[in-house]
């Protein structure tokens, strides 16, 4: 697995969590342009650093699932509710439709996915705080 | 899409965009974008005008005059998509978007494509700016009002009956209150002398008060009787309008809607969220006008008769109200956890019964046991909740009502002591008081099934209010009979981010037979729900007759068409109904007609009762292959100028198959055919076979062309004659 630094450097090639929700520290794929697997790496953890270093920062690029930190209102809208929401990556607001956009993970974890298909993360309900909570409870 | 904050922001950015605009400029299109370049939320707004392409966000601004562009690049990653500026290949500016907004990123490239096309050749255009982010905006906006008071005014149109359900429900309250009033009388004009006085006993008059308070209560009676049925009448009419309209208006919504949705949960609201507002209105609501108005009679005779004892009795009232008020917040969610419950048990049942043959195969009957049991839990902890609130609030307002009567009684000896009532008032009195907190006791079970109606409402709303996305309206063209052409020009299509079909062109003559083949997962499928239009394409059009889809009916487009799925679906119905399906008043001649060019008549012979034999649900009591020539005998029957094959006979043996290739040669003659399968000997009859990967057309022609290239699809071939020679 040596050349892991230069099969990321090619264009188009791209790596993706083949578990992004339930397990996203292990289990990385390889795709070439045409998502074709090329290599499938189990651990990254048992990669060298310069090659992890590689992984990590071709993962981050794509990586884009915000997590919820606060929960500031949830208002009705005419197809769905309106989300204003504090994540990782700032405030923003999103609509959800359906009751099915919100999925209990277990142990508390819930993924919100809007009406344009970002999905948003709550890691662990009985982390946030009472507000949020009192407000998210109404909901999934 | 985005809400207040946002849209103000987008609103500033414009504001600024429009700022920088030297003269003679204009703006062709915008987009805006969502994120910065670490991916943190941020709004900005890129500008295409005739002759720059601007960047703005707050405190920065970029320009580039569209010379010294190469050209604009997306690059798909996932949930986001970056957008880089070319300048003599190499990326020197980017912005960032979530992937949600990928149709309105290539339509501003495409526009942007086009304008940099017209400033190299040098000539203005003159088309007015698009604001890509128009159609995002809903045409109707249904109110957003609490439940409730929708709920009020979609009962409207039944005013009538509620006017009377009304009316009956104050005469009957009245008529209630009349009781205790004889008995005041009753105690200070004859039972009160009799015991003091050695007054003979005025049989007349205790008579006389006997006959009244039984005429009272058996008035009381024929009202409340009256009212009941009054109300419970309105309460149906209401509730099954409800379920009627929420059915009619799911029949309207397109595929895009189902796909998301589970069967049980939408089960769950048109069966029991129904059923609670329906109790709600019939119990529950009358209930409590009666208790209201209880309330309010008892008050005004309590304070005529005493304003002093009137004050002590409702001392503990606003300690009642603000309990009513906590217990409501407190219930508001439980209610709306408890129905979401209800709607998952319902789709675990839709889940698994339906798929029982997998569950035993896998022999997962615990598992679905188990899954079952957790549903049935979460109901039963919602409830439980909601109880625990509930068993505490009941037992309150009784503490609170024993404290009143106490005050009344001790108010009440001081006042008689000191001769300023009698002992007829202050019995008439406790009888009053004790139906004034009895009834606010009553009330307070009301909050909680208002709260219960209002969350159930909601979930009706929620599914009145989804806009159907291909409105099916009547005013658009009618088309009648087609002749069968069909045009894909320049089609592409997402689901969700990704892009499916990504471009397609093909021109398919009247009753020509076209054979779509192609790895799974190519698109071929998708393709054919856009010729049906199940979905609306993101670009370019599909054109029947030379109609564009979207300009004409849905409704009797579809008449034209004829479809058979890998999958056929029967209904719970006879064969015949089933075959009749499309055309429901065929005569027995015609349904047997198509049944015979389907090849089914011969085995539906030999069932128990014929063309009238039940099949169950889904189908159940017939074999695959039997199935599917029933549902080509149903596409046949309606004679469509289009047919659609989507691997109309994938799923069956070999045998079978003969068979149903027999039927379908006979159904495709002089109709315009899509057929789309994998084993290739299907698509002998195709005057053009084309070849679909990956969302793009990559060959076309006939068998032998098609093998002499070598391509794609000489390689599917030889692969199938290897498999049939193993
Ligand atoms: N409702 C949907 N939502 C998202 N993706 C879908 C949906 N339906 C199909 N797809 C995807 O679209 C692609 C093409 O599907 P389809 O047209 O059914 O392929 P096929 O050529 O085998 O008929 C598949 O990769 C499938 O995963
Ligand atoms: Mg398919």
């Amino acid at each position: 697995m040596t050349d892991l630094i230069s099969i990321l450097q090619q264009p188009d090639v791209r790596p993706i969590r083949l578990f992004p929700l339930t397990e996203p520290a292990h289990w990385v794929s390889i795709l070439d342009a045409k998502g074709q697997e090329i290599v499938c790496i189990e651990d990254p953890t048992k990669l060298d650093a310069s090659e992890r270093a590689a992984l990590d920062a071709a993962l981050a690029k794509r990586h884009f699932v915000p997590v919820i930190r606060r929960v500031l209102t949830i208002t009705r809208a005419p197809d769905g509710f309106d989300w204003l929401v504090e994540t990782d990556r700032g405030t923003t607001t999103f609509r959800i439709e359906t009751d099915e956009s919100i999925q209990s993970l277990g142990g508390g974890r819930l993924v919100i996915i809007d009406k344009l298909g970002t999905r948003y993360l709550v890691p662990k309900i009985t982390d946030l705080d009472r507000d949020s909570r009192r407000k998210l409870e109404r909901y999934y | 899409m985005p809400t207040a904050p946002f849209n103000e922001a987008s609103e500033t950015l414009l504001q600024h965009a429009e700022k920088q605009l030297v003269t003679g400029e204009r703006i062709i299109v915008r987009l805006h974008t969502d994120l910065d370049w670490n991916l943190h939320f941020h709004a900005g707004l890129m500008v295409l005008t005739n002759i720059r392409l601007l960047h703005v966000e707050m405190g920065h601004f970029h320009a580039w005059r569209l010379a010294e562009i190469q050209e604009l690049k997306l690059e798909e990653m996932g949930a986001t998509a970056a957008i880089h500026l070319m300048q003599s290949d190499a990326s020197i500016w980017h912005w960032r978007i979530t992937s949600g907004h990928l149709r309105e990123v290539e339509a501003f490239l495409a526009k942007f494509k086009e304008q940099l096309g017209t400033v190299s050749a040098d000539v203005e255009t003159v088309d007015d700016e698009e604001d890509l982010f128009s159609e995002e905006e809903p045409a109707i906006v249904p109110s957003t009002s609490k439940p409730l008071v929708r709920l009020f005014k979609f009962s409207r149109q039944w005013y009538k009956l509620m006017l009377l359900g009304f009316v009956l429900t104050v005469a009957s309250t009245a008529s209630g209150l009349v009781g205790p009033w004889l008995t005041m009388s009753l105690v200070d004009e004859v039972l009160i002398p009799l015991q003091t006085a050695n007054n003979e006993v005025l049989v007349g008059r205790v008579l006389h008060f006997m006959l009244m308070l039984a005429g009272a209560a058996l008035v009381t009676w024929i009202l409340q009787w009256a009212t009941t049925y009054v109300i419970s009448r309105v309460a149906e009419r209401v509730t099954s309008h409800m379920r009627r309209a929420t059915f009619e208006h799911l029949q309207k919504l397109s595929l895009t809607y189902f796909n998301k949705k589970r069967t049980g949960d939408l089960i769950s609201r048109i069966g029991s969220d129904t059923d609670n507002i329906s109790l709600f209105i019939s119990v529950n609501f009358i209930d409590f006008a009666c208790d209201v108005l209880t309330i309010l009679f008892t008050a005004v005779i309590l304070f005529t008769l005493n304003p002093m004892l009137a004050f002590a009795a409702i001392g503990p009232l606003p300690i009642v109200a603000w309990l009513v008020q906590w217990v409501r917040s407190h219930l508001r969610g439980g209610f709306a956890a408890s129905s979401r419950a209800w709607s998952a048990m319902n789709s675990v049942l839709s889940d698994t019964i339906p798929g029982v043959r997998v569950v035993k195969a896998f022999a997962q009957e615990q598992r679905e046991i188990d899954r079952f049991r957790e549903q049935d839990q979460q109901i039963f902890d919602t409830n439980d909740r909601v109880n625990r609130t509930w068993s505490f609030f009941e037992p309150t307002i009784s503490l609170l009502t024993d404290f009143g009567l106490l005050i009344i009684w001790s108010v009440g000896a001081w006042s008689i002591a000191g001769g300023n009532t009698t002992v007829g008032v202050l019995t008439g009195f406790v009888l009053y008081v004790g139906r004034f907190y009895g009834k606010l006791e009553n009330m307070s079970r009301f909050v909680a099934s208002a709260q219960r109606a209002a969350s159930s409402a909601h979930r009706i709303f929620d599914i009145l209010d989804v806009k159907p996305d291909m409105p099916i309206t009547s005013g658009m063209r009618k088309v009648g009979r087609l002749s069968g052409e069909i045009e894909f020009r320049g089609i592409k299509f997402r689901h969700g981010s990704r892009q499916i079909i990504r471009g397609i062109d093909l021109k398919i003559a009247p009753g020509e037979m076209i054979g779509l083949v192609g790895p799974s997962g190519a698109g071929k499928t998708t393709l054919v729900n856009l010729a049906c239009r199940f979905f609306d394409v993101s670009e370019g059009a599909v054109l029947v007759d030379g109609h564009d889809l979207r300009d004409i009916d849905v409704v009797d487009y579809r008449r034209n068409l004829g479809l058979v799925l890998q999958e056929p679906y029967l209904f719970f119905g006879t064969i015949a109904e089933n075959i009749a399906y499309g055309k429901p008043d065929a005569t027995k001649a015609e349904i047997m007609a198509a049944a015979k060019a389907a090849r089914a008549h011969d085995f539906i012979l030999k069932l128990a009762d014929a063309y009238d034999s039940m099949v169950g649900e889904r189908g159940q009591q017939l074999s695959g292959g039997e199935r599917q020539r029933i549902s080509i005998a149903r596409a046949l029957l309606i004679n469509p100028a289009i047919l659609i094959l989507d691997e109309a006979t994938s799923s069956v043996d070999t045998e079978t198959e003969r068979e149903i290739q027999a039927a379908l040669d006979h159904l495709i003659k002089g109709r315009t055919t899509i057929a789309i399968a994998h084993r290739l000997g299907t698509l002998r009859k195709a005057n053009r076979l084309v070849v679909v990967e990956n969302g793009v057309i990559s060959e076309i022609g006939t068998h032998e062309d098609l093998m002499s290239r070598s391509g794609t699809y000489a390689r599917l071939h030889e692969a199938m004659v290897e498999v049939n020679q193993a």
